[in-house]
């Protein structure tokens, strides 16, 4: 695996982070006050294949920030992840990227 | 009620008489919502929680994703909300659940959550009730014994998950 010169962690590619002009929707999901942490980790390693430190630092982020983009793609895919997080009652809407 | 625990293939809980009938009588709240007509329930603030806009802003891809999407939405929550009913022992007992009928009942708990919480105005900030007998209190109870159930059976999963690795 890494040797001493490779960088401590591969660069951050957090999902969402490396559309292109070609992907310009994004799949966001946003606090709420009901859905527990641990559920929301759960349904973004189910839903999208997360790990779960992945999975853990987007729901931190959602909890801190008050929402973090999931996925991205084009907008047909968009409108399925969010019915599939809405299946699961997460809060969650599709948008272009700004 | 003992919470939920896999054991083998299954997650296991235990429920006692009062708490399978709060939970039949919220599943029959839950249903009456699902699958009362849009055009009825518009501006219902747990129909809206429960079907979000897929659009934040912009009320046009909104309705295009509500007329994509809403039915199947819709018709997924009542299949979760039969499996929950079909294992929910009615006098009290023991539920048991294979992965498939867990998920259901992740979603399905996660709903009566996502109503009562929107009803009873829960907020990152809300507590357990002081007192439980009285109407609000007891209805707040209500919502953190759900938590209870959901949270227990959401790391059940997550152990499990790690297990068969």
């Amino acid at each position: 695996m890494a040797g001493p010169l490779a960088p401590e962690r591969t660069p951050d590619t957090t999902p969402g982070e490396d559309y292109d002009l070609d992907r310009p929707w994004v799949t966001v999901v946003w606090d709420d006050p009901v859905n527990l942490m641990t559920y929301v980790t759960f349904v973004l390693q189910e839903l999208f294949g997360y790990d779960e430190q992945t999975a853990t630092e987007l729901m931190l982020q959602v909890h801190h920030e008050g929402k973090a983009i999931v996925s991205s793609g084009p907008r047909e895919r968009m409108e399925h992840d969010t019915s599939r997080l809405h299946a699961y009652g997460l809060w969650a809407s599709y948008q272009r990227d700004a | 009620m003992r919470p939920f625990r896999r054991r083998g293939d299954e997650l296991v809980a235990r429920l006692v008489d009062a708490e399978a009938s709060i939970v039949g009588l919220l599943l029959d709240q839950l249903e009456q919502l699902l699958a009362a007509d849009p055009e009825d329930s518009g501006g219902d603030p747990v129909v809206e929680r429960l079907l979000p806009p897929g659009h934040a802003s912009d009320p046009e891809i909104a309705a295009d994703y509500r007329d994509l999407t809403e039915a199947a939405l819709r018709s997924g929550k009542a299949d979760d909300l039969a499996i929950v009913r079909a294992t929910l022992p009615p006098e009290g007992g023991e539920v048991r659940l294979d992965d498939d009928q867990a998920r259901a009942w992740l979603r399905t708990t996660n709903d009566l959550r996502l109503a009562l919480g929107t009803r009873l105005g829960v907020t990152a900030e809300t507590e357990p009730p002081e007192d439980p007998t009285e109407e609000e209190g007891s209805q707040l109870a209500v919502y953190y014994w759900l938590t209870a159930v959901q949270g227990s059976l959401v790391d059940a999963l997550v152990a499990g998950r790690g297990g068969r690795r």
